[in-house]
């Protein structure tokens, strides 16, 4: 596929993007970024008993790639158990959304994925057994 | 091109040609002698539209060198003028997100290569866009044309490590265009790059404050020169002799200070430490100041 297919699917998913709610009932939701400047991303997600993601979704602000990124993430993670996500590569998460467009802003293409590693593992601290 | 866009003549800078009111830019839309181009921080900003035959040049894979820290040579800028479509004769539009912060940063590197036919869209996309003016999606083709590059000169408009560390020792001017929590060392970078950081904060020892976007109005154009020498000489003490070395975190937000100071107040002798702290933050040795 060339370039100008991942440029359009990237603007597709910034303009109409997917999941991009705030999810009440989330089993577990935290925000990458930082507030009030530049990129921020919030990623919600939903997990049944066997630790799979049954939903997930976004909220954020911030500059076209970022905000895509985010999108096509949630796509991805829905189906996926915790460990699987916290196994997600992020060299195979650029190469999805295109690396020859999101190569020079390496920042804002992972940050998504990262905020959604971080939601695995603060899930687990939540969840971790007691005693 | 030398004439002065009415607009712009009306601000009081002492160099209005390198100014154009967006105004001017439509009704140049289809001069052949123009080549608009767009630098932006979002790099997808001119795939959801740009002005009607806009180019974008990126300042990180167009401008910057893929392997070591600098700019291209003049073999590549020539290689990258000539597939523009732009000519040694062609005036260059910049216009960009940000306060045109990388229109700024573009055109200080096209000065590097004595590009002097440059100007620069006053407001950039975001005046470009409020005003209901048309955007394309369009990408344009223009037949290749015959570039000549000179040997980059690094010697008038950009200064090094060295440069500063006496400059900074000499107490000549140095403008320090991050925030005031870089400048006080409370962050090692701005918010939000966390990758662009360095190992020690605060700032070059006699440096003064004025965050860039000091210079900008709330719709992105320029301050007068009359609230532009409020804030640099009046408040600042600057003196349009001195010479004078602006920097940031890469040297981009204070290009566009430099274009402020050189071109529209006039200052002869601004020049623009792309190092910035970036590279004095991380420097073994080199003496910091925090307030």
């Amino acid at each position: 596929m060339d370039k100008q297919f991942y440029i359009e699917n990237l603007l597709d998913h910034y303009e109409n993007p997917r999941n991009r709610y705030k999810m009440e009932d989330a089993s577990v939701s935290i925000t990458g970024g930082n507030p009030g400047c530049g990129d921020l991303v919030t990623i919600y997600l939903k997990v049944d008993s066997d630790e799979r993601v049954i939903a997930a979704s976004f909220e954020g602000e911030g500059c076209t790639i970022s905000q895509a990124a985010a999108s096509m993430l949630t796509e991805m993670l829905i189906g996926k158990t915790l460990s699987e996500v916290r196994e997600m590569n992020i060299d195979a998460f650029i190469d999805e959304i295109g690396r020859e467009v999101v190569i020079t802003r390496p920042k804002c293409a992972t940050l998504a994925i990262n905020t959604a590693k971080a939601a695995e593992r603060k899930y687990r601290a939540e969840h971790a057994p007691q005693g | 091109m030398t004439e002065i866009d009415p607009n712009i003549s009306a601000k009081g800078y002492v160099r209005p040609e390198v100014l154009v009111s967006t105004q001017w830019v439509a009704d140049h839309l289809n001069d052949p002698s123009i080549r608009l181009v767009e630098s932006n921080e979002d790099i997808l900003l001119y795939d959801q539209g740009h002005i009607p035959g806009a180019i974008q040049i990126d300042w990180m894979s167009d401008l910057n060198d893929q392997l070591r820290r600098d700019y291209l040579d003049s073999a590549r800028f020539a290689e990258l003028m000539a597939r523009s479509g732009i000519s040694n004769q062609t005036t260059v539009v910049f216009y960009g997100d940000k306060n045109n912060w990388w229109a700024c940063y573009a055109f200080w590197v096209f000065q590097l290569f004595g590009h002097t036919n440059a100007r620069i869209m006053d407001g950039g996309r975001k005046k470009w866009i409020d005003e209901g003016r048309p955007l394309t999606r369009e990408k344009p083709s223009y037949p290749r044309a015959e570039y000549v590059a000179p040997e980059r000169d690094d010697s008038t408009y950009r200064a090094f490590r060295d440069q500063v560390m006496a400059h900074s020792a000499a107490r000549l001017p140095l403008i320090d265009v991050r925030s005031p929590k870089e400048f006080s060392g409370e962050l090692l970078h701005m918010e939000a790059y966390p990758q662009e950081g360095a190992l020690r904060g605060g700032h070059i020892p006699g440096a003064k404050n004025v965050p860039w976007a000091t210079a900008a109005n709330e719709d992105g154009t320029f301050k007068s020169a009359a609230e532009l020498r409020a804030i640099y000489e009046e408040q600042l003490g600057l003196k349009p002799e001195q010479e004078i070395v602006t920097y940031c975190r890469i040297g981009e937000r204070s290009s566009h200070t430099w274009f402020v100071l050189h071109y529209l107040l006039g200052y002869p002798k601004v020049r623009n430490y792309d190092g910035s702290w970036t590279e004095w933050g991380n420097l073994v040795g080199a003496p910091i100041e925090r307030p």
